[in-house]
């Protein structure tokens, strides 16, 4: 048993600290960083698919993010009308999205990123269910 | 009984051993000299019975015990290093108290009685008010005897108390040492230069080139070096070989019984009794936790640069950051949501837009990085040199049975005052000035733990340095690198991102604050403007926590090695 004065660390107890510290820093981070997306439990809504054959899609609930560009309808009682434009695979794809008055209580500007969970209406249009800024 | 047998240390890829077949036995009730020419190995010698150098083969026995196999117990052993191990902005007083304080149990009548003991014994009763920092070369070897007095021990090392003094306070010590040695059977051992009066003691070791030149009554000194008088001693061990004094020594006959391996014989055929356990519980962790809390704000507050220094940096700095919003953040134009309006003008209120983000979205990102950067210079200064300033008060602390734990604790509390006054007053100051929106105590968490992990590194930096000098340096680099590679000014390439982002604490407390913004376009322009990607506000958070908590368990391995010098 060594003496008292001269108590010695040994660097691989160091290390190993580090490792766990690491570990244990990017499994938390892991874990928080999932759960910072109420909608991860959604599929992502792939706009090739969308493009190709929305009304195949008729009824599905997705999740999307988005920027909003412009207001193109929108009706007091009923809700209003946008086009959102997704990134996907470095490409933009300019999609119509409505949100329900029922939402009214989000500010919806132009050029910010929104995150919805949506459903695909008989017409084709994503309506969104919950929304929030991303 | 204190025995030496066959004590040696190398040090590895030296050729020559610093001390080298040391074998040599000191009584109770003892009052023994140990002299020798510069780096012959004395306080090498007195470092190794104290246990704060490994010897590398041989054995220590104290009462009988191998000190291998257990080692002094913290209050038996008293060693008065070269270097001063006071406070120097403590009275005499206060020293003593909280030196007490930190080795024993007891009341604070116990403790005050035993401060007036020990003060009385070594002549400081008068100088009980008086600052540590103002005391001559002699009261200050006095006050560091009267430290180690207060735990009573039974083995009493001091290294070179009496050198640099003049003849008379080097006299005084002596004789204060030598009459500490009648007392309680103390083993009472001096590292000494000086050869004036030599009969005050009951031996005499002498050492040269690490080895064992003799170890006898100082009446014999003279006859055995053939010499005139004790002060010719040195010149003629520098006329042979240190091997040869050593050889002669060794081959020297010595009285029946007397040898260190006599002595050992007789211990090992002994069944050691077991005597009462000479016991003084050391006090709780929380108890000098306590104590080295309220020793370290009493320094703070009585060192009025450092208490200017430390309010300059909490007024000032934040009221730099408001410099650039005063007048508080600018209002956010939204573009026209409308598509009735012409392209000519939609392309004009999109430029509109975009100048806009630029300008607000710089300042908004610019002013959180910017008391970022400013709360983590203030961390970094908290702790730079915290451990690493008093670092042999706090070896000597150690071996007198301050828990590393409780010392940290301790140092950790007081550096909590500091981080918390930072965090707050930069929080609501350029909050109040700027007028930021979001959640006030969102905006707080994250420049809270900032400044609480830069602290905690900065303080394991300084626990690991050899110096003052390294630890600033260690904790500037800490914080300079934190602005480049945060990504927050430039964006980094994605794999260097990757990569830096995890250890950039700056970075998390940015990105934790602009979260709070989420709500508001101040946000959306910060990520119209910045290519670095923001975490979230927990993800954020964790990792700032985790950097606290790196840093706090590398301080205590930091402090816990043995550092002296």
């Amino acid at each position: 048993m060594a003496r008292r004065a001269h108590q010695k660390t040994p660097s691989s107890l160091l290390f190993g600290f580090v490792a766990v510290f690491f570990v244990f820093a990017a499994v938390g981070a892991f874990f928080l960083q999932k759960g910072s997306n109420p909608y991860r439990t959604v599929e992502p809504l792939k706009p090739n698919d969308y493009f190709e054959n929305a009304n195949s899609l008729r009824g599905n609930i997705y999740q999307v993010e988005g920027v909003i560009m412009n207001a193109l309808a929108q009706n007091p009682e009923k809700g209003r009308l946008f086009s959102i434009v997704l990134t996907s695979e470095s490409k933009k794809w300019p999609m119509p999205i409505f949100i329900p008055s029922k939402l009214r209580q989000i500010n919806l500007q132009k050029n910010q990123s929104y995150r919805a969970k949506v459903r695909v209406d008989d017409s084709g249009i994503l309506v969104a269910e919950e929304i929030q800024k991303s | 009984m204190l025995v030496l047998d066959s004590i040696h240390l190398q040090i590895e890829g030296e050729e020559t051993p610093l001390l080298s077949n040391i074998s040599v036995l000191f009584p109770a009730s003892h009052f023994g000299a140990i002299l020798g020419p510069s780096g012959c190995g004395k306080s090498t010698l007195l470092k190794v019975i104290a246990g704060i150098l490994p010897h590398t083969s041989g054995a220590l026995y104290w009462q009988g015990k191998n000190l291998e196999n257990e080692d002094l117990p913290a209050h038996q052993l008293g060693y008065v290093p070269q270097f001063s191990c006071t406070h120097p902005r403590l009275t005499v007083r206060e020293n003593l108290i909280y030196c007490a304080r930190l080795r024993k149990k007891g009341t604070p009548q116990e403790i005050a009685s035993t401060v007036d003991q020990v003060s009385e014994e070594t002549g400081l009763t008068e100088l009980q008010n008086r600052m540590a920092g103002v005391l001559s070369g002699g009261q200050l070897r006095r006050l560091g005897l009267a430290m180690e007095l207060t735990t009573q021990p039974s083995l009493l090392l001091a290294d070179e108390v009496t050198s640099g003094l003049d003849p008379k306070s080097e006299e005084e010590i002596t004789e204060l040492l030598s009459s500490l040695s009648q007392e309680q059977g103390r083993l009472v051992l001096l590292v000494t230069h000086s050869l004036r009066n030599i009969e005050v003691y009951d031996s005499i070791t002498v050492l040269t080139g690490g080895r064992l030149a003799y170890s006898a009554d100082p009446r014999d000194l003279t006859h055995y070096f053939q010499v005139k008088n004790p002060e010719l001693i040195y010149p003629a061990l520098a006329q042979r070989d240190p091997e040869a004094w050593g050889q002669d020594w060794d081959e020297l006959p010595k009285p029946e019984g007397m040898t260190p391996r006599n002595i050992l014989g007789e211990l090992e055929s002994m069944t050691i009794s077991e005597e009462k356990e000479e016991s003084l519980e050391l006090p709780s962790f929380l108890s000098q936790s306590w104590t080295w809390l309220r020793r370290r704000l009493k320094i703070f507050f009585r060192d009025p640069a450092q208490v200017f220094l430390q309010l300059s940096l909490l007024l000032i700095f934040p009221a730099v950051v408001t410099l650039f919003a005063y007048r508080g953040l600018p209002e956010v134009r939204n573009m026209a949501m409308s598509s009735d309006t012409g392209v000519v003008e939609q392309l004009r209120d999109s430029l509109a837009f975009t100048i806009q983000s630029s300008r607000v979205g710089t300042l908004v990102s610019g002013l959180a990085m910017f008391q970022v950067i400013l709360l983590a210079l203030m961390g970094s200064n908290n702790s730079a040199r915290e451990v690493v300033g008093d670092r042999p008060i706090l070896e000597k602390e150690k071996l007198a049975g301050l828990r590393t734990g409780s010392a940290l604790f301790g140092m950790g509390l007081f550096l909590t005052f500091l981080v918390l006054a930072q965090s707050i007053w930069m929080t609501l100051f350029v909050r109040a000035v700027c007028q930021f929106p979001g959640n006030l105590f969102d905006q707080f968490l994250p420049f809270f733990f900032l400044t609480g992990g830069v602290t905690a590194l900065c303080l394991a930096i300084s626990s690991w340095a050899s110096s003052s000098e390294q630890a600033s340096l260690g904790s500037l680099y800490l914080v300079g690198f934190q602005l480049p590679l945060s990504g927050a000014i430039l964006a980094l390439p994605d794999f260097l991102g990757i990569l830096t982002r995890p250890f950039i604490s700056a970075y998390w407390a940015w990105s934790c604050y602009l979260q709070t913004l989420r709500d508001t376009r101040f946000y959306d322009v910060v990520r119209f403007i910045t290519e670095t990607p923001l975490a979230g506000s927990t993800v954020s958070l964790w990792i700032l926590l985790v950097h606290l908590g790196l840093g706090g368990v590398f301080a205590y391995f930091g402090m816990r090695r043995s550092q002296w010098r």
